[in-house]
């Protein structure tokens, strides 16, 4: 027997999880819809589908495949035994495709536009086939449930009655449109066959789909009647579960001799043994999917025992959520070489659909008639807890139902907030794109200067040509050039020479860093985009005093003590870059702050590369060819080939092994 | 024109990235990438970046869209934003895109980017100057334009293939005898000849041998007559069966009183699985 629905404690404990991550979730999905996908998701532009898409849409709809099986059962084929459990089906089902599009509206990057395919179709689009199956099927799950909802509202009796007269057609619509959902969900990754693992892309995708969705309805209606048995303290239904894992079984082993026989008759079985981490996915996928809750469904030991049931139906649960995940991401991941690792935000939002329309599931089954036996409503007799005569609460609890849920909603709104902010913070740690420090180099002069730019055409290592031919060894600075292992090649002496000599370090090296002659410029633009902070403020504050030296800067006291209201340095420094310096300040930046490496070194060398270029008519020496070479992009190769030259040629100039940087 | 088609020689790529800068200033995505650090490089294709060059040994390949003759974004479109049009461009439609990124998802060569930092994103990839050439505003794409090699050339795709023939009968020491784009996934309308092998300079490996939408158009061409038999088939089992309860009811009725009735219809129930 039931236990009454106010004081069962695992339905309380229960009831405040769902309620907290439902409020967690929330706040998530505000800061998507603020600020975009970005934040609260991991997808990159080559794995742009990820948990949402897996999980809250593709497994949700397959979970709700429980509706049209045992729809089509007890109203099809007849089968009346299973009548009382076609309502929490139903019910279930109408639910999944709640989620669905709940899901969808979180994951759509522009979800008020969720309305188009209906008068914008692209009938090529197997996307366009499940959208209007999606629309379609809600409605008529709507309908299906729509008596149920409305049985105990005398005024609705004539809808109730007109509904319950239309059952047959909306059922066999149901089962049409869910034959032709479950299967179109898989006809999508016929689109995807460059970007899938072999052991995923089938040309049979839709009727795997349609056959995985089947048993794992099976499964999902036996694990909702297990565990909503455990959680109301209720019997389970367990000779109607017996049917139906039997059935499961059938189904999930026509799953496994299709999948196999197709991966077998592809030529691609050799994928599942070559011992990768996605074979074992495979194995892994396909034990817990279709192997063991079939032994567990069959064996003798088993069969029929109440623990195969609900274990059973768990593993098939499991297994087919794995296998969307795989076939939706994870599998893409494979050829695309990127890793896609679910974000904590999107885990939480996923659970916290499912956890709202889990409550949504419990309300239902507390206020209407889903089971033939509802469970126990709050004692009625019992004293009341307000006394409307003297406006007092009397010995009851003053910590309802009600506040609990806010309570907990409160909770796990918190809770999100923060993981938001984590969140934020590790994306704005890894935005620094560091600069590498300068190298010094030796370069083979080349011998064939076709013109400017190509002076310095490394012509080959010594195993190509004889040294002897005039080829001079010549030492280069090789710089950072936008990561990714690139470098520009740049004359450092012929630099010096033409600027004049030993006094043209200033030039370039501006404001070096105190008794420094030639502060290298990744030192203080460090990253290659973003702007640095060069300022320290705590080497400041002890030098001039501690705590006492505040107003030395910060000399107006009325104003916050910020940066921008602060003294400029060259206050106090001698002006930060000399007159002659070819560094110009493009943009006003905040003292302190150094522009991006890319901007300072291309205003650095393009101001003087494109002025030359104009007086001199060196039409070459402003294009981005002239320092980004070709053949010094690959550092090893070029480290490699003067290796090999100054070992057979030996110079007068530094030894690539103790040339490491550039700087003191 | 009857289509637009882009012909690029590796052989005369200096990676000067001319282009990619012609094609930022054109289309107005900014002068600097800074992509999401775990997103790769910020010489990669990126939302604010349409087109690339891609550095492997001594090559220079660009990347960008390949126009596919019969692209698997615009197949997968459900509504139709990214479209082909007259011309044979691949163009998109911001104002009518739900952001399901299907199409990202369906691009064999991986060439569409996202607005991941955006509250209204957009789809984003090279777009052969669609607007701006049929808007009379330029007479063939920025990039195209802006190549002081002449490394990468802009006509009707018949004409470049012609030429692309004709640079490879020229000087058959020079190129490997293969047009990239003339045949892959159906044709595309971008296409290159080079003196490596592409493969090994960024081009996808896995390529799907035929195009791309074929096998799901099939698919969804039996989808009605699947709705219809379906709904057939469910009608009639149904009145099979209950045809068949009602015809073991009366028998048992008439052998019996009521509760054997309801036995004799349950083994019959039974069969039926
Ligand atoms: S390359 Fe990709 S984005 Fe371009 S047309 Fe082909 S499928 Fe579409
Ligand atoms: S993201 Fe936009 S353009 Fe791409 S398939 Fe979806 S609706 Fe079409």
């Amino acid at each position: 027997m039931s236990e009454n629905t106010a004081t069962n404690s695992r339905l309380i404990a229960t009831k405040a999880a769902l309620w907290c991550l439902v409020g967690a979730a929330a706040v998530v999905v505000g800061v998507r819809y603020a600020l975009g996908l970005g934040l609260t998701t991991a997808l990159t532009d080559t794995t742009p589908w990820g948990m949402w898409i897996g999980f809250d849409v593709l497994s949700g709809v397959a979970l709700a495949a429980g509706g049209f099986v045992l729809a089509a059962a007890v109203h099809i084929f007849g089968r009346e035994r299973y009548h009382g459990i076609v309502r929490p089906a139903i019910l279930t089902a109408f639910l999944g495709y709640l989620g669905v599009i709940i899901g969808l509206l979180v994951d759509l990057g522009r979800p008020w536009n969720i309305w188009r395919p209906v008068f914008q179709q692209n009938l090529h689009s197997p996307l366009f086939e499940v959208a209007m199956c999606v629309m379609l099927y809600t409605t008529v799950l709507a309908l299906e449930f729509a008596p149920t909802a409305l049985e105990r509202w005398r005024r609705a009796q004539p809808v109730v009655r007109l509904l319950r007269r239309l059952v047959l057609p909306l059922v066999i619509t149901g089962i049409c449109l869910s034959t032709l959902h479950q299967s179109s969900l898989g006809t999508m990754f016929l689109l995807t066959e460059g970007r899938m693992h072999p052991l995923w892309y089938s040309p049979l995708q839709s009727p795997l789909f349609l056959i995985s969705a089947v048993a794992l309805g099976l499964g999902m209606v036996t694990l909702e009647g297990v565990v909503s048995a455990w959680l109301y303290r209720r019997k389970a239904e367990w000779q109607l579960f017996g049917g139906l894992t039997r059935a499961a079984a059938v189904v999930l082993g026509l799953y496994l001799v299709v999948r196999l026989v197709d991966l077998g008759v592809r030529g691609m079985l050799g994928h599942a043994v070559d011992g990768s981490g996605f074979a074992v996915l495979f194995w892994l996928e396909l034990a817990l999917s279709a192997v063991l809750p079939i032994l567990l469904f069959t064996l003798p030991q088993s069969r029929g025992q109440p623990w195969a049931h609900g274990w059973g139906a768990l593993l098939v649960v499991a297994g087919f959520v794995l296998h969307r995940a795989d076939v939706g991401g994870i599998s893409h991941v494979a050829i695309t070489g990127e890793a896609y690792v679910p974000a904590l935000t999107e885990v939480v939002t996923s659970l916290g659909i499912v956890a709202g329309l889990a409550l949504v599931f419990l309300f239902c089954v507390e206020r209407l008639r889903i089971w033939e036996e509802p469970p126990a409503a709050p004692d009625l007799f019992a004293r009341t807890a307000f006394d409307p005569v003297g406006r007092q609460y009397i010995g009851a609890p003053w910590f309802g139902g009600g506040q609990r849920a806010v309570l907990a909603l409160v909770v796990g709104a918190i809770a999100g907030v923060i993981l938001v902010e984590a969140q934020v913070a590790v994306r704005e740690r890894t935005r620094a794109a560091p600069v590498a420090a300068p190298k010094n180099a030796l370069i083979v002069r080349a011998q064939n200067p076709s013109g400017p730019g190509h002076d310095f055409e490394l012509v080959a290592s010594s195993g190509e040509t004889p040294f002897d031919a005039g080829v001079d060894l010549h030492p280069v600075i090789l710089i950072d050039s936008g990561g990714a292992e690139r470098y520009v090649l740049f004359e450092h002496e012929a630099h010096q020479g033409r600027l004049g000599g030993q006094t043209a370090c200033a030039l370039c090296h501006h404001r070096n860093v105190p008794l420094d002659l030639a502060t290298s410029c990744a030192q203080c633009h460090r990253d290659m985009f973003e702007t640095t902070d060069t300022f320290s403020h705590a080497r400041h504050e002890t030098a001039l005093g501690g705590r006492e030296s505040c107003a030395t800067c910060h000399v107006d006291a009325d104003a916050p003590k910020s940066r921008a209201a602060a003294k400029a340095c060259d206050d106090c420094h001698r002006p930060p870059r000399p007159d002659a310096t070819l560094v110009r300040a493009t943009i006003e930046l905040p003292a302190g702050l150094a522009p991006g490496y890319l901007d300072a070194m291309h205003g650095l060398c393009l101001r003087c590369h494109l002025q030359e270029d104009a007086a001199a008519g060196e039409p070459h020496l402003g294009r981005c060819a002239t320092c980004h070479r070709n053949r010094f992009d690959d550092k090893d190769e070029l480290i490699r080939r003067t290796r090999s030259v100054a070992r057979a040629g030996g110079s007068g100039g530094p030894g690539l092994e103790e040339a490491k940087g550039m700087n003191p | 024109m009857s289509s637009f088609a882009i012909l690029t020689d590796v052989t005369k790529c200096t990676g000067c990235e001319e282009c990619v800068l012609a094609c930022k200033v054109t289309n107005e995505t900014g002068l600097r990438d800074t992509p999401r650090k775990w997103q790769g490089a910020a010489t990669d294709l990126s939302s604010t970046r349409w087109t690339t060059i891609a550095r492997t040994g001594n090559r220079h390949v660009r990347v960008h869209c390949r126009h596919c003759l019969e692209p698997g974004c615009a197949a997968a479109c459900p509504v139709g934003a990214l479209h082909t049009t007259d011309e044979g461009v691949v163009a998109y439609d911001p104002s009518i895109c739900l952001g399901c990124r299907y199409c990202m998802v369906a691009c064999p060569f991986r060439m569409t980017r996202y607005e991941w930092g955006s509250a209204n994103p957009r789809v984003r990839k090279c777009i052969l100057c669609y607007e701006k050439i049929t808007g009379g505003e330029l007479k063939q794409p920025a990039c195209t334009a802006a190549c002081p090699e002449g490394a990468t050339i802009f006509g009707a795709r018949d004409d470049l293939l012609a030429e692309a023939r004709r640079r490879i009968g020229d000087d058959p020491n020079r190129y490997i005898d293969h047009v990239w784009g003339e045949h892959e996934v159906g044709g595309t309308s971008v296409l290159y000849i080079s003196d490596v092998d592409l493969v090994q300079a960024g081009w996808p490996s896995q390529l799907p041998r035929d195009a791309v939408p074929e096998l799901a158009d099939m698919v969804l061409h039996t989808v009605p007559t699947t709705f219809v038999s379906v709904g057939m088939a469910m009608a009639g089992i149904h009145w099979v069966i209950k045809r068949r309860q009602k015809l073991a009811a009366e028998a048992a009725a008439a052998t019996a009183a009521g509760p054997a009735a309801a036995e004799t219809v349950t083994p019959g129930d039974e069969e039926q699985s």
